[in-house]
């Protein structure tokens, strides 16, 4: 079923969809074509995941239809739209860890064969892999794969249940660079080879990279449907967010004697591999230390070593002076140290719990909350009220469980939890990750602020442009090693990018 | 969507209506549609006990005659409550934490044991050793818990296994005292230990049931505070919600576990005091805990760890226990009854998940049931 690249691949016509008498999208038209690659573009709740999600059969639209290769198609499941060539491939994998990647494939494939020798499926997974040329090493098991790899896995598995549209739902959100260029060439020849691609994102830089096409939603609105060629990123971003909102950041040369004070810091990862090896760093007050680096390199090691959650092999971690690495975690958060941790929904907050737990996971045992024993009920609540209020935290009411929220807005709430928290040092570790264009600015004013305040901020990210932008100072760390420390005005991007790649700092200056 | 969840969504498919996943589940709700399952679960009986040519309406009639009719029904029902109630505190508690104790039932034998102990040996007026008793055994309880909550606690130990496994070691030290070396050498009952010779005083009225029967309900509130009010009880539930962000809220994770854990064994171990403290109960023997343990871990797990709810549910089983031995002496065979009690049980485990999901219609479903759905399947976070 290739068409002859005129007619759609898929059609949808004037989709409505409402989620508790909130429209989520609005009469949206949207049309792919064969061997296009299709990007999807808005922000967080702009609606892309939703359309997505009707064309691949999770929901069901108010209003409108789903044509397929020129049939009017309603699907009540997701295997009605495989069956009818549309496969889907979710932000969160749905893998079996202990199985290998050929079981995998073949679990829940109409044609697996009922009874199956284990060479047999993985001679059938080699011989699929070859004929859509993507590889993955069928007899490895899933957990023992990289995250691109896993992806891979997904992918494959999709495509063997024939699909001939595939949609990717931010497949890049979980990649590093190198896996995501790996991704666009798999992309770009599934799309050679006859398929439509549906890209959903909201990085610009890829949208320009990979595909034929886009279309952006803004509030489960299309404002428009164009060819990339000659469309910018400005205007893209334009079209995404309504207005223009670019954040200035003056930058600033702060003396004085450091807040933070790291030396000769080594510390070991959760596999006990040394994830970092002799560093030194200083932050001093009033500054915003930005940490490049491709993830992985020792980064959130580095934040658990400062906030009292990693113990040190050697070295020593001070603040104003006083030793931190002695202290408890709770005396660390005493003297004023908040952290943004990476894994917001793993360490940062708990899901089960209602917002307003979550809103004190960081001071309900201060004075404010608690004398000795008791925890002040109604003080918890209207601090969490005020919380919600100020990082404009949407929930149904704060004592609705924080995994209802959607992931922006668990990210908001602990960003302005932690940035409440920290009287002196401020730990960022990827705070805007996962964030759209205005929630990204948001938090990163609100490090600003901390920092106008005379607070110390350490600001982790893999996202280069934001430590250029941010950081009054960037320190590049590759394999647990700083590799250089800049002034933001003598910052060099490619210098900075070389030394991120592990090109020593001897070779990079010369 | 539970498996009993997806079956119902299944047999509900060639209908109008479709389930739908609640956000969240109001605390009356839940009690209600529990209710709903024990009474539907009844009707049910009724009808099978009717095609079998049984009077239905006289069975339930003497049940409810058997318990209520009478002043020994009511006391029988509560005395069967106590060791009950205070085996399924131990273990609600344990749950608001996410540990599984399954060894309730040793935890309630030791407690039994060292107040046995205590009793038979020591001198003195009756109040001073009925107090050595009861902390005798609530430092048994603990005592019998200990390992496996310091494996737990320090080196991650799974406590399913460890505090099972004692259950049966508790039973062999029982068996062992009742025969050997505690054993009453002048009672013509062989295989007892001697009896204590004070009992706890009475209540206002009643004719077995002690103040006893305050305690469970003393320690229900008590908990019932800590988790509603204190910083403890909001840290016990950070780490059953999430550890990782326990540990990241500075939360001494490991102690916390080591003593909640000890806190189960010690409610339970007080739970064997208890027991043994009621008149004509006074003597330990290799038949002593008739499996209390395990009732009290039906009870919380149906109650959902709800302090209150525990209370109710393990009320409500011991009554039913209890009608159940006065029907085996009107001539129902105990196969029918323990078919009965699973029956009901079972309504109730249905009731519990009922109250997560609501029927509606197909076409008024779509605008909020998506929602629901969605909620349902967004990734509920990455947490161990």
């Amino acid at each position: 079923m290739t068409g002859d690249g005129t007619r759609p691949s898929v059609e949808a016509r004037g989709i409505s969809k409402a989620f508790g008498g909130v429209a989520a999208l609005d009469a949206v038209d949207f049309e792919v074509r064969w061997s296009e690659v299709h990007a999807l573009v808005g922000e967080n709740g702009a609606g892309k995941t939703t359309l997505c999600n009707i064309l691949a059969g999770i929901y069901r639209a108010d209003a409108g239809q789903v044509i397929v290769d020129g049939t009017e198609r309603d699907f009540r499941s997701p295997a009605h739209a495989i069956d009818a060539g549309i496969g889907m491939v979710h932000q969160h994998f749905r893998l079996v860890e202990p199985m290998t990647v050929a079981e995998n494939i073949h679990l829940g494939w109409p044609e697996t064969p009922g009874v199956v020798s284990q060479r047999a499926l993985v001679d059938r997974t080699e011989r699929f892999m070859a004929e859509m040329g993507l590889h993955v090493d069928p007899t490895a098991r899933i957990w023992q794969l990289s995250v691109g790899e896993q992806q891979r896995v997904e992918i494959l598995r999709v495509l063997a249940r024939g699909a001939r549209v595939l949609i990717l739902d931010e497949p890049t959100a979980v990649l590093t660079a190198k896996e995501a260029d790996d991704l666009f060439r798999v992309i770009r020849e599934l799309a050679a080879s006859g398929l439509s691609v549906i890209f959903i994102t909201h990085k610009l830089r890829e949208v320009l990279a990979v595909s034929d096409r886009l279309t952006v939603l803004r509030h489960g609105v299309r404002e428009i449907t164009r060819p990339t060629e000659g469309a910018t990123a400005s205007e893209i971003a334009r079209l995404m967010t309504g207005e223009e909102r670019e954040l200035k950041v003056e930058h600033r040369t702060v003396t004085g004697a450091p807040a933070l004070e790291l030396s000769g810091v080594s510390a070991l990862n959760d596999r006990g591999i040394e994830a970092l090896h002799n560093v030194d760093l200083t932050v001093r007050s009033g500054e915003i230390l930005g940490i490049a680096g491709v993830s992985g390199n020792g980064q959130s090691e580095l934040a658990e070593v400062i906030c009292g959650l990693r113990p040190l092999q050697s070295g020593s971690v001070a603040l104003d002076g006083k030793d931190l690495a002695s202290l408890s975690v709770r005396r660390v958060t005493d003297i004023g140290v908040g952290h943004i941790p990476e894994d917001r929904i793993g360490m940062g907050m708990v899901l089960s719990a209602p917002v307003k737990d979550n809103a004190v996971l960081h001071n309900y045992w201060t004075e404010e909350f608690s004398q000795g024993l008791t925890l002040d009920r109604q003080g918890v609540i209207n601090f969490a009220k005020q919380l919600v209020e100020a990082a404009r935290v949407q929930t149904r009411s704060v004592f609705s469980t924080a995994g209802q929220m959607s992931g922006g807005n668990q990210q908001r709430l602990v960003a302005r939890r932690e940035a409440l928290a920290a009287d002196r040092l401020l730990v960022a570790a990827h705070p805007t990750r996962g964030l759209d264009v205005n929630a990204a600015q948001e938090v990163r004013s609100t490090l600003i602020d901390k920092r106008d305040s005379g607070c110390a901020v350490l600001l982790i990210s893999d996202d280069l442009d934001e430590v250029l932008l941010m950081g009054d100072r960037i320190a590049v760390m590759y394999e647990g090693r700083i590799m250089g420390v800049f002034d933001s005005a003598d910052a060099d991007r490619e210098h900075i990018g070389l030394l991120m790649g592990g090109h020593s700092a001897v070779e990079a200056v010369s | 969507m539970t498996p009993l969840g997806s079956i119902a969504s299944a047999v509900l498919r060639v209908t109008p209506w479709r389930l739908e996943r609640r956000l969240e589940v109001e605390a009356r709700r839940a009690a209600l549609t529990r209710i709903g399952g024990a009474v539907g679960a009844m009707v049910l009986v009724g009808i099978v006990l009717l095609l079998t040519g049984r009077n239905a309406f006289w069975i339930f009639w003497q049940g409810l005659d058997a318990i209520f009719g009478r002043q020994r029904g009511i006391e029988g029902a509560a005395l069967r409550a106590i060791p009950i109630l205070m085996t399924a505190l131990g273990v609600a508690l344990s749950l608001r934490m996410k540990v599984w104790n399954i060894g309730s039932d040793g935890q309630f034998l030791m407690g039994a044991l060292a107040a046995v102990g205590v009793g038979i040996h020591m001198d003195g007026p009756a109040w001073l050793v009925l107090i050595a008793m009861a902390a005798a055994a609530t430092l048994a309880g603990a005592a019998w818990i200990l390992v496996p909550a310091l494996a737990r606690a320090y080196w991650d130990v799974n406590e399913i296994i460890t505090t099972l496994l004692l259950n049966f070691v508790a039973l062999q030290l029982v068996t062992w005292s009742a025969l050997g070396f505690w054993r009453d050498k002048e009672a013509a009952v062989i295989q007892s230990t001697r009896e204590v010779a004070h009992t706890l005083p009475g209540l206002p009225g009643a004719n077995s049931v002690t103040i006893a029967l305050l305690v469970p309900l003393v320690i229900a509130a008590a908990l019932w505070w800590v988790f509603r009010s204190t910083t403890i009880g909001y840290e016990i539930d950070t780490i059953g919600g999430n550890p990782r962000a326990a540990g990241y809220a500075g939360i001494a994770v490991r102690r916390r576990i080591l003593v909640v854990m000890l806190f189960t064994g010690a409610i339970a171990g007080l739970g064997g005091m208890l027991q043994l403290s009621a008149p004509g109960a006074q003597a330990m023997n290799a038949g002593f805990s008739a499996q209390f343990g395990l009732s009290g871990f039906i009870v919380a797990a149906l109650a959902g760890a709800s302090f209150w709810g525990v209370i109710g549910g393990g009320l409500f089983i011991a009554s039913m226990f209890y009608a159940g031995i006065v029907l085996q002496t009107k001539g129902l065979s105990v196969y029918i009854i323990f078919a009965i009690y699973g029956v009901i049980l079972t309504g109730i485990a249905l009731g519990e998940i009922a109250a997560r999901y609501r029927v509606v219609r197909r076409d008024a479903a779509d605008e909020s049931g998506a929602a629901a759905t969605e909620a349902a399947a967004a990734p509920q976070g990455a947490g161990p």
